[in-house]
């Protein structure tokens, strides 16, 4: 039961929509991730991945734990070799990781250099873009100022909490004028409230910089209020289970957006996929536990 | 077993390229020996005896000057870990004669024991019982108070419970403290030999040098390498299995 | 009134009874003065040597050759380590040989380095370097070869180029392991000095010391070891000052 059910899902993907070319867009098909040789155990992390994000679009990836969310980042920021498939981002294709594709980690303490202070962390990027340094004050001052990091100019990452060093990092991503924001799970180990008024932060920011951004959770809720569209990943090799778009008025908001009908309709969608996902992994895999290619 | 065909690929290239600089005459300075003769230096003097007789010479006095530390050191340090009090009390003056080299007490060694063992083993356990001291305090501080208050419940008397409890709990740090120490007894004894000490590896490297015999001094060296890497291991494996008999507390 | 630490006041106290029962163990002569003279003499000795200047031109020659011996060590130290520890395959190729030299005692390349260089200042520096290098090129190894994997990303996403990567992320990133590193580079440094002052009667504090055994003069002898002791205990100071300005940013934090 559950292996035809996921092949339903399955075919929905395989809807191609025209190629997004236009600047900024991402455009992902096919997309193919393996490890090691396939004959000597190797494993294939995402096969058949297929979605487009369009210019100044928000769209958020999620899928159960392990499934290959953030292979599939790191596939977008040029970290790892996609096996096969079509990646391209403004036309291009993505052929190594590129300042025009910013990063954000989840794991930010290991992410920010401990040695600078949060003006340095930030100044890293500027030096990588080659500002001269009479200028850089300015831009740091000016980011500092958007992410709320004012008082902790001058601190070192470890004198910060969780969220502010967050906020440093997505700082640090802001200052290399990136063309896409990829985040993976960034406010995952952060509290409740920190959490939300990140959202909030990140929403008016990508608004305001007209920035497309790719964002990676497994909180169903942070994805449908963030984003315009949700891909579900999953199975094993992980592919496209389905693409949702989210018909939620922006801006949005903690309260009524979260209330509103159709976002618990949304999540009542995603919440059946996931785990019938689950469900049909585990059906397939009590039929043939071999079953990696 | 990637690891093992580029790890001699120096050694390999180094020992040919040698070889065949000294045949040539390109490197005939005498200073310089071949590997060959450097091959035949070590199997004669291990035929001989006379190397193993000098690495056992070596080892007397290393061992003998690691047990005085030893037993000084993980004492003492016991002690002092147990009160803190004392240990801020002694902790100056700790901290004033541990910078003084080992080595720097040998001619007041040599002036009170002449030479032999006996001055040798002096300096070697100067030099060990510091760093055995210090990771014994820290080993002893670190001890779960449970244990200790367990030891005082069962009114044990204080050489019962060095013995029974806390010793056993600190071994597997006071362990690396002691694998530390053993390589530094054979250091300062070899060290001692060849600035003062006529008897061990040590006293033989100087003596082939001012003779002359420069491939039985390289000879010497590959052996000291050779015998500071099998400790090496050795150590690593006692220690390993200890603590795992003793169980990681 | 101010308040004074009795902790403190007695581990002064504690010091003091050492030197005072040092004093009194020479005045009883239960052991021969020859080995075993008081405080006093020694530290008459020390001042008298003083006023003379003999003392720095010793001190000097000391601490120059144990610092250029240490900072050559470093110097070629830190380079080799972060060449060795930023590339897998000079590990690959470099590790067995440096795990079968590590353990040998650098004072054991002495016999060697009096054949290349005779009993001179060069053979001494040679020495101290090849002694003090270890502990410096290992930390330094370990440092360039363990940097996060999401700094290694985010250089990768900047664009750094390998010098970049190296001078802004890589090396602050090993300074902690190196500074450690140096530490105990320093400390082997000093004791080389002072053994290849002894083995070559180089001008130093070692050659005071081995002097005044030969010739009899024990408070001459507890004078240079003192000496020793103050300069082994400002230079860790010294570096420990170093280590704690480079690497503020540790001792900061929650």
């Amino acid at each position: 039961m559950g292996g035809a059910s996921v092949q339903a899902f399955r075919g929905q993907a395989n809807k191609m929509p025209p190629a997004a070319t236009a600047a900024r867009a991402l455009s992902v098909r096919g997309l193919r991730v393996s490890f090691g040789a396939e004959s000597s155990g190797g494993r294939t992390i995402l096969d058949d991945v297929t979605f487009e994000v369009g210019d100044g679009a928000f769209l958020c990836v999620v899928g159960a734990s392990g499934t290959g969310k953030t292979t599939l980042l790191r596939a977008l920021a040029g970290l790892v070799r996609p096996s096969g498939g079509e990646l391209l981002f403004d036309g291009q294709a993505i052929a190594g990781p590129s300042r025009d594709r910013a990063i954000i980690f989840q794991d930010y303490s290991k992410a920010l250099l401990p040695w600078r202070t949060v003006r340095g962390n930030i100044a890293l990027s500027l030096e990588a873009r080659g500002v001269p340094a009479k200028d850089r004050d300015a831009i740091i001052d000016e980011l500092v100022a958007k992410m709320g990091l004012v008082r902790a100019r001058d601190q070192f990452p470890g004198q910060l909490s969780g969220g502010m060093q967050q906020r440093v990092q997505i700082a640090r991503c802001l200052a290399q004028e990136p063309k896409i924001l990829l985040m993976d799970e960034p406010f995952g180990a952060l509290d409740a409230m920190t959490r939300q008024s990140l959202q909030d932060e990140i929403l008016q920011l990508a608004e305001e910089k007209q920035m497309t951004v790719v964002f990676i959770t497994h909180d169903l809720e942070e994805a449908i209020y963030l984003g315009d569209r949700v891909v579900v990943l999953g199975g094993s090799p992980a592919t496209v289970i389905e693409t949702i778009d989210v018909g939620l008025p922006r801006p949005r908001n903690q309260l009524t957006t979260r209330e509103d009908a159709r976002f618990l309709a949304y999540r009542h969608r995603l919440f059946d996929l996931l785990t019938h996902d689950q469900a049909g992994a585990a059906g397939l895999a009590a039929r043939s536990p071999a079953r990696e290619a | 077993m990637r690891r093992g065909i580029l790890g001699s690929i120096i050694p390999i290239l180094i020992l040919c390229v040698w070889e065949t600089l000294s045949r040539t005459g390109t490197l005939s300075f005498d200073a310089f020996s071949r590997p060959t003769d450097i091959a035949s230096a070590l199997l004669s003097s291990l035929m001989d005896g006379s190397l193993l007789v000098a690495t056992w010479q070596t080892f007397e006095s290393a061992l003998l000057g690691l047990a005085i530390a030893t037993v000084v050191g993980v004492l003492t340090g016991a002690l002092l870990g147990l009160m803190p009090t004392a240990e801020r009390i002694t902790s100056p003056t700790i901290e004033a004669l541990r910078p003084i080299p080992a080595v720097a007490f040998m001619p007041l060694s040599l002036m009170m024991f002449g030479f032999g063992v006996g001055m040798e083993a002096s300096i070697v356990a100067y030099a060990c019982v510091w760093p055995i001291l210090i990771v014994t305090i820290g080993a002893v501080r670190a001890i779960e108070r449970r244990l200790l208050e367990v030891a005082e419940a069962l009114e044990l008397s204080f050489p019962a419970r060095l013995w029974k409890i806390i010793l056993p709990a600190a071994f597997a740090r006071i362990n690396v403290g002691l694998r530390i120490a053993a390589a530094i007894a054979i250091v300062v004894a070899v060290t001692v030999e060849i600035v003062l000490n006529p008897r061990g590896l040590g006293y033989h490297l100087i003596l082939a040098q001012q003779s002359l015999k420069v491939g039985l001094m390289y000879a010497q060296l590959f052996w000291l390498c050779v015998i500071g890497y099998l400790l090496n291991a050795a150590l690593r494996n006692v220690g390993g299995r200890s603590t795992r008999m003793l169980g990681s507390v | 009134m101010r308040f004074v630490d009795p902790i403190k006041l007695a581990a002064l106290a504690f010091a003091a009874a050492i030197i005072l029962g040092w004093q009194v163990l020479a005045d009883l002569r239960l052991i021969s003065p020859i080995f075993f003279p008081s405080p006093a003499r020694a530290i008459d000795v020390l001042i008298s040597r003083m006023a003379d200047g003999s003392i720095w031109v010793s001190l000097a020659a000391t601490s120059a050759r144990m610092a250029v011996g240490w900072m050559l060590a470093a110097v070629v130290g830190v380079i080799v380590g972060a060449a060795i520890g930023s590339s897998r395959l000079a590990r690959d190729l470099l590790d067995p040989t440096l795990e079968f030299i590590r353990p040998l005692p650098a004072s054991a390349v002495i016999p060697v380095a009096i054949l290349f260089f005779g009993l001179t200042n060069t053979m001494s520096l040679t020495v101290i370097a090849f002694g003090a290098i270890w502990p410096v090129l290992l930390a330094s190894v370990h440092g360039f070869s363990s940097v996060q994997l999401e700094l290694q990303d985010v250089a990768d996403v900047l664009g750094f180029s390998k010098r970049e990567f190296l001078q802004k992320v890589a090396f602050p990133s090993a300074l902690p392991d190196i500074m450690g590193g140096l530490r105990v580079s320093l400390a082997i440094a000093l004791i080389l000095t002072v053994v290849t002052e002894m083995q070559s009667s180089l001008p130093g504090l070692g050659w005071d010391i081995f002097y005044a055994q030969r010739s009899y003069r024990s408070a001459d002898l507890y004078a240079g070891l003192i000496l020793l002791g103050l300069l082994g205990f400002v230079a860790n100071q010294l570096i420990l000052l170093i280590e704690r300005r480079t690497l503020r940013w540790r001792n900061l934090g929650t």
